[in-house]
């Protein structure tokens, strides 16, 4: 009698408030592990009031009554496919402003290019080449630019430095370009990085300065064009964030791959915050960083142990 | 080298009389720990909650709080029902040590530091179950104690051992490479004098002391606490200081050792289970919280 009840109680029971009551429809997970299956992205139990919110706003656009119907939106109705990206639009909205993940950038400092510094610094090879591909809008290389520049005068001082930014989108190219950022995009750039690096455009607006522009690269790359990727030699650290998720599992793969013949031995490849490479690829190492996860290209002759 | 050390050890282990005896209720509850939950006897816990009014009042204030959804419970029994038989198992044995170090003795702050022993409890027993190692309680265990050796530090060390725990902190590096400098010893090897002082089951002896240093001759439990410690102090579990750390887990030793035993290991997607983390992170938040909020 007694165990039987000690059974019950290793699983308190949930609390009845109405969002927990929404949560708690199993159809939640289903939907988290499709997504997860489908584009690398994870939701972890502490986030599905987020997806759910996200789900909302696509339930409500295509007029599902509950997860459950939903659920088949994505997977048996005809639209599947153009639904699960607008899905996954509505997921990684809002997404990019600039210094979206500190925990990145933390690692970059501390672990990332003090290894690459000291390995390169041993060929008397002073230079480092960062990849932004998919920049989107060009929040992500003005980040890296600004965060290259604030150690010129640490980490790299005396090394040369630049970053390539890639898009398919023209129109992203051309906001990219022209560096002019609202109030979103800046809401994590701390006033004396906006001053020393953007100028003001008018009450609301900044644009980034030169300082910023001559160290990046824009251009328009199909990651998916063999013939172009293949060329792009020589890179320390390549950031995909939210990029890959919209390619089916072998275009990932072939992407991937390139991204690792792309990258220097000991070079490093990030991904958005949510996302991984489970089941994408086995030749890259999973390596944890503080609050966040790269992937490494480990030098010739690495055999585990410390990166 | 190791002789080394234990001259330096050794009188601070003459000073570890200074420690209070075993408190009783250590050993039923040690015990009750490493049974598989349906053969845990309700009356049992109900018993050692209530052995202690200050354990009583923390599961009374833990089961009324809004995390649990409770409306007033006010009896030890009904306070073990609404929180489920594995926190009041984790509220039990944080509240023991407590009594062990008194509230002026920590060196260490005891908020931090039962965030992060719960969370390498639940991660060992997250692991142990993905792998498929029989005995996930026992990982629970064990990762619940596997810094037993911060209680005796404090203790034995003081003021020296916050000179570590602030160095560590500055320099943004593991505490046990600190310890090693400065102390001549490291937590392991005082939390395994105390460990055998208490007569906790070997295996968490073993954990306790080679959890930093796997070595070939220890069981896989060693090797599941360590991953489970590494990965706790990246998901923002560890000592509350910004560790530098880049670590390829899979490439680890401990890893390849755990494999051996358990080849399910290699089909975990250690990403996820690393993202997934996140989840427990505010459970153990309230726990502690609920330890500690009464104690002031």
């Amino acid at each position: 009698m007694a165990s039987k009840m000690a059974i019950d109680l290793t699983q308190p029971k949930n609390v009845g408030t109405s969002s927990a009551e929404d949560l708690s429809d199993p159809n939640y997970l289903k939907i988290r592990d499709l997504i997860y299956q489908i584009s690398g992205i994870y939701q972890s139990e502490d986030k599905l009031y987020l997806l759910a919110s996200r789900c909302a706003r696509r339930m409500a656009a295509v007029n599902a009554k509950t997860p459950g119907e939903y659920l088949e939106h994505l997977t048996i109705r005809a639209n599947r496919d153009a639904e699960l990206r607008s899905l996954l639009n509505e997921i990684t909205i809002g997404e990019t402003y600039m210094f979206r993940s500190p925990q990145q950038l933390q690692a970059l400092k501390s672990v990332v290019l003090p290894q690459i510094i000291e390995a390169k610094a041993k060929l008397g090879f002073k230079r480092l080449r960062l990849w932004s591909a998919g920049c989107s809008t060009g929040e992500e290389p003005y980040t890296l630019a600004m965060f290259l520049l604030e150690e010129s005068e640490a980490l790299l001082k005396g090394w040369t430095y630049e970053i390539l930014a890639t898009d398919l989108n023209d129109n992203s190219l051309v906001a990219a370009k022209a560096g002019v950022y609202g109030e979103y995009a800046l809401r994590s750039t701390t006033e004396p990085l906006r001053r020393k690096y953007f100028l003001p455009v008018d009450e609301k607006r900044m644009r980034a300065g030169d300082q910023l522009k001559s160290l990046i690269r824009f251009d328009r790359v199909n990651l998916s064009d063999d013939s172009k990727v293949v060329f792009l030699k020589g890179i320390d650290i390549i950031f995909c964030c939210n990029v890959l998720i919209y390619f089916d599992l072998s275009s990932k793969r072939k992407v991937v791959q390139h991204f690792y013949a792309n990258l220097l031995p000991g070079g490093y490849l990030f991904l958005g915050h949510a996302e991984s490479l489970y089941q994408v690829d086995d030749t890259f190492r999973l390596v944890h960083f503080p609050g966040t996860i790269g992937y490494w290209k480990p030098p010739v002759g690495y055999s585990g142990g410390k990166p | 080298m190791i002789s080394d050390k234990l001259e330096k050890l050794r009188p601070k282990i003459r000073s570890l009389d200074a420690i209070p005896t075993v408190p009783a209720i250590v050993q039923p509850l040690t015990a009750m720990l490493q049974q598989p939950a349906d053969e845990i006897e309700m009356e049992r816990v109900i018993e050692l909650v209530s052995y202690d009014k200050t354990i009583t009042a923390q599961c009374l204030r833990m089961a009324n709080s809004p995390l649990f959804g409770r409306r007033q419970t006010d009896t030890v029994r009904s306070a073990v029902m609404a929180l489920g038989l594995k926190r009041v198992q984790a509220v039990l044995m944080s509240c023991c040590m407590n009594m062990v170090v008194p509230a002026e003795k920590w060196v260490f702050d005891p908020v931090t530091f039962w965030r992060h022993s719960l969370g390498c409890a639940l991660v060992s027993r997250k692991m142990a179950q993905s792998i498929g190692y029989p005995d996930p309680e026992k990982a629970y265990l064990a990762g619940l104690l596997h810094d037993l050796g911060i209680l005796v530090n404090s203790l034995v060390c003081g003021e020296d051992f916050r000179k570590c725990i602030q160095a560590a902190s500055d320099e943004h590096v593991a505490l046990h490479r600190v310890e090693e400098q400065q102390l001549g010893f490291t937590h392991c090897e005082s939390g395994k004098i105390l460990a055998d002082q208490w007569h906790l089951p070997l295996e968490v002896a073993e954990v306790v002391e080679f959890h930093h240093r796997v070595v070939p001759s220890a069981g896989p439990l060693v090797s599941l606490v360590y991953l489970s410690d590494l990965l706790c102090r990246v998901r923002d579990l560890g000592y509350g200081y910004y560790e530098v750390m880049g670590i390829d887990l899979a490439g680890d030793a401990a890893w390849a050792a755990l494999v051996q035993h358990y080849p399910q290991l290699a089909n975990v997607d250690l990403a996820r289970f690393t993202m997934d983390l996140d989840a427990a992170i505010g459970e153990i938040a309230a726990l502690v919280d609920a330890v500690f909020t009464t104690r002031k």
